[in-house]
């Protein structure tokens, strides 16, 4: 998926080691993030929020000044943006009292930097979709806003499921997503005894998708447990 | 309280049980001792002595009579005299040579029934018949005690039998009052204390009443609850003080490892530094990547061995989580080095009550295992299966395998979280000494083994209804 468009958001970094700011600015702009911004403090992480902005906050929840949920709230306020918690404190009560509050994602260090650059992605890709553009695939591309496939000019519509399906496979690019995600994205709650029925949604996107359904080249097996959606110019190992 | 009562039950039935062997040989002694004394023929005294000495009285030719030697024999050796009153007339027409003076020598019939039945001048008598004639013989005073009135209702001699059993009836009922009376006390005293006792071992907070009977007691067993209580304190807040210590440590490395990590990557990333830089950049990344793992691991661990983790029992399907586990896993396997397949279907391993989350960390971590023994490369393979009542997660691969003394190790020597901590010997890492607390968690254990295809293998069997999750 071209994702050009999200290196443009402004993201706001807090936290109180200096070093870690460093590196964490470093990374992302690295990546091609062109704004990226960082505080060290609560109140300098209001002042920046409020001067400048930002569409994507990373906030730390200890802070010399305050901590990182009482901040989100502060922010939340007056800025209505996605906010990655990216804190030590790894506890189950952290972690719910974090999404509790509303936040997209919840990152206990250490982490690795591809792992926080992909999170970032997809916090982006959600929330800035009325931008998505097209996914490229290796022999057609999903328009998600139409909910159909664009094949050698040929306009294919998406069932409701298909488009479930293919949506929650295209959040996860390149990486495998279980029968059981699939199944909850596409019939709710009690995913179970849903896997043939996948499967025969899988064939019919596959013969939207794919040039040759048999021999797939996007939307790939991976016996047993899921399935794997691939960009048009993704690595293979 | 169930000990009280069979105490009560028993003492009760010693009671009334030697309580009627008491009665039976009190009634036996009365009889003995009390019986009616009919006399000998050696005696005077007693009514069986007078027919024998009426026997020995023989009358003379002369129309008197006379005693024979036994019969005065036998009348000075009880100290008795006797007269005959002749039939009609009234008169004495012998008597023995003792004869008190103040015997009279006439009686009419009305004071020969009245001293037959009691006395004569205070001498208790006894007769027997000589022919027409009485003979009367009378035992020195205060040698015999007569009951003048012998006569009883026949009804109540036929009724006597009846008559004992409601005595022995009315006895034993009473008896049973006045030891529920006494024992009442007693037990009133000895409640709260059994009680007290039986609240001990289930850990409740005991404090009985320092009054009445079993004073002392009661003080003795407030004083080890107290006790108790403080020591469970102490150990708790030292617990505590381990789990918080290690969460402390835990949570302050996250930060500098962070950099570390995140550095060693973008440096093996980075084009422009040499190959060799890269590798080794590789190596401090995959190696601050196994600091991250043992510091979870540790905290986790320290957690389930105090109980500090709490465990939420809810409905599992093993199959979804095993896909769960296997994809989080390969999804960070970049290379793909490390594939995984999974051999069980929708259905199989549902309907599970167990901690999501720590299952799937358990899987996990088994997972990683295989990667950190197996640097090139292997196939790994799950399954969920069903036997005796258990299921069993297999984690199994085809990787460089364990030795036999690996094995033992594995399964003999405990890790140093669990051991008294003397021995130096190398044991086994965190990672599987969670899968074990995991296990037990959920009423289950761990087996390690060979895998088919020479490789590790475990098997992590779970309790299909794990019962009482606080005994973890």
């Amino acid at each position: 998926m071209n994702c050009d468009y999200l290196k443009d958001k402004r993201i706001l970094f807090v936290d109180d080691e200096e070093g870690l700011r460093r590196m964490v600015c470093s990374i992302l702009k690295k990546e091609g993030y062109r704004q990226v911004e960082s505080a060290g403090t609560v109140k300098e992480a209001l002042g920046l929020c409020a001067s400048w902005s930002p569409e994507l906050a990373i906030l730390d929840v200890m802070l010399p000044d305050g901590d990182g949920f009482t901040l989100f709230e502060q922010m939340k306020s007056f800025l209505d943006i996605p906010v990655l918690f990216l804190t030590a404190r790894g506890e189950e009560d952290d972690r719910l009292r974090g999404f509790g509050l509303g936040a997209d994602d919840y990152v206990v260090k250490p982490f690795l930097p591809r792992e926080l650059l992909f999170r970032i992605q997809a916090i982006l890709r959600r929330t800035y979709k009325e931008e998505t553009p097209l996914l490229e695939l290796a022999f057609s591309k999903v328009d998600f806003e139409r909910a159909e496939v664009i094949r050698d000019g040929e306009h294919l519509a998406l069932t409701a499921k298909e488009y479930a399906i293919l949506q929650a496979l295209g959040r996860n690019l390149g990486r495998i997503v279980t029968i059981d995600a699939l199944c909850e994205a596409a019939w709710g709650d009690n995913p179970y005894g849903y896997e043939n029925t996948l499967m025969a949604h899988i064939r019919r996107i596959r013969e939207k998708i794919e040039e040759n359904p048999s021999k797939p080249v996007s939307l790939i097996t991976v016996k047993g447990l899921g399935y794997k959606l691939n960009e048009k110019y993704h690595e293979t190992h | 309280m169930k000990s009280i009562m069979k105490l009560i039950k028993r003492f009760a039935v010693t009671l009334i049980f030697s309580l009627a062997l008491l009665l039976i040989l009190n009634i036996f002694l009365l009889l003995i001792v009390f019986r009616p004394d009919a006399g000998t023929e050696e005696t005077a005294g007693g009514w069986k002595g007078a027919a024998k000495l009426a026997e020995y009285l023989t009358l003379q030719p002369d129309g008197g009579y006379e005693m024979q030697e036994e019969g005065t024999a036998m009348l000075e050796r009880s100290g008795s005299w006797a007269v005959l009153i002749q039939d009609g007339t009234g008169d004495v027409i012998w008597h023995s040579e003792n004869l008190p003076e103040e015997i009279q020598l006439h009686y009419s019939a009305a004071e020969i029934s009245w001293y037959t039945r009691g006395y004569v001048a205070d001498y208790p008598t006894t007769t027997a018949a000589k022919g027409e004639d009485l003979l009367m013989v009378g035992n020195p005073k205060e040698s015999y005690w007569k009951d003048m009135y012998p006569t009883f209702r026949l009804s109540t001699v036929k009724n006597l039998p009846r008559t004992m059993l409601l005595f022995f009836g009315a006895n034993l009922a009473g008896v049973f009052l006045i030891y529920m009376a006494v024992t009442s006390g007693i037990l009133r005293s000895v409640k709260p204390i059994v009680q007290g006792i039986q609240a001990l071992p289930e850990g409740k907070d005991v404090y009985v009443k320092e009054k009445g009977l079993l004073l002392d007691l009661a003080a003795a067993l407030n004083l080890v609850s107290e006790k108790l209580r403080s020591q469970e304190y102490e150990l708790k807040k030292k617990e505590q003080a381990r789990a918080d210590w290690i969460s402390g440590v835990s949570h302050d490395i996250r930060t500098p490892l962070s950099m570390v990590m995140g550095y060693a990557a973008e440096m093996e990333e980075d084009a422009k530094v040499s190959e060799e830089i890269r590798q080794k950049a590789g190596i401090i990344r995959m190696q601050s990547v196994r600091m991250k793992n043992l510091v979870n691991d540790l905290n986790l661990a320290s957690k389930l061995e105090y109980h500090m983790q709490p465990v939420k029992m809810e409905a599992v399907n093993l199959a979804a989580l095993l896909r769960e586990a296997a994809v989080y896993f390969m999804n960070l396997d970049m290379e793909g080095k490390y594939p995984v397949e999974l051999a069980a279907s929708g259905s199989t391993g549902g309907d599970f009550c167990g901690d999501k989350e720590l299952l799937k960390r358990a899987v996990n971590n088994l997972l990683l295992n295989a990667q950190l023994h197996n640097p090139a490369g292997c196939h790994i393979w799950l399954r969920v299966s069903e036997m005796e009542g258990q299921r069993c997660i297999t984690v199994e691969d085809d990787g460089k395998g364990v030795t036999e003394e690996q094995l033992k190790k594995l399964r003999e020597t405990p890790h140093y979280m669990l051991s008294s901590g003397d021995a130096q010997e190398q044991r086994h890492g965190l990672g599987l000494l969670i899968v074990q607390q995991i296990a037990a968690a959920h009423g289950g254990r761990v087996e390690f083994g060979h895998g088919e295809k020479k490789g590790f293998r475990v098997d992590i069997f779970l309790d299909c209804n794990p019962k009482n999750i606080d005994e973890i």
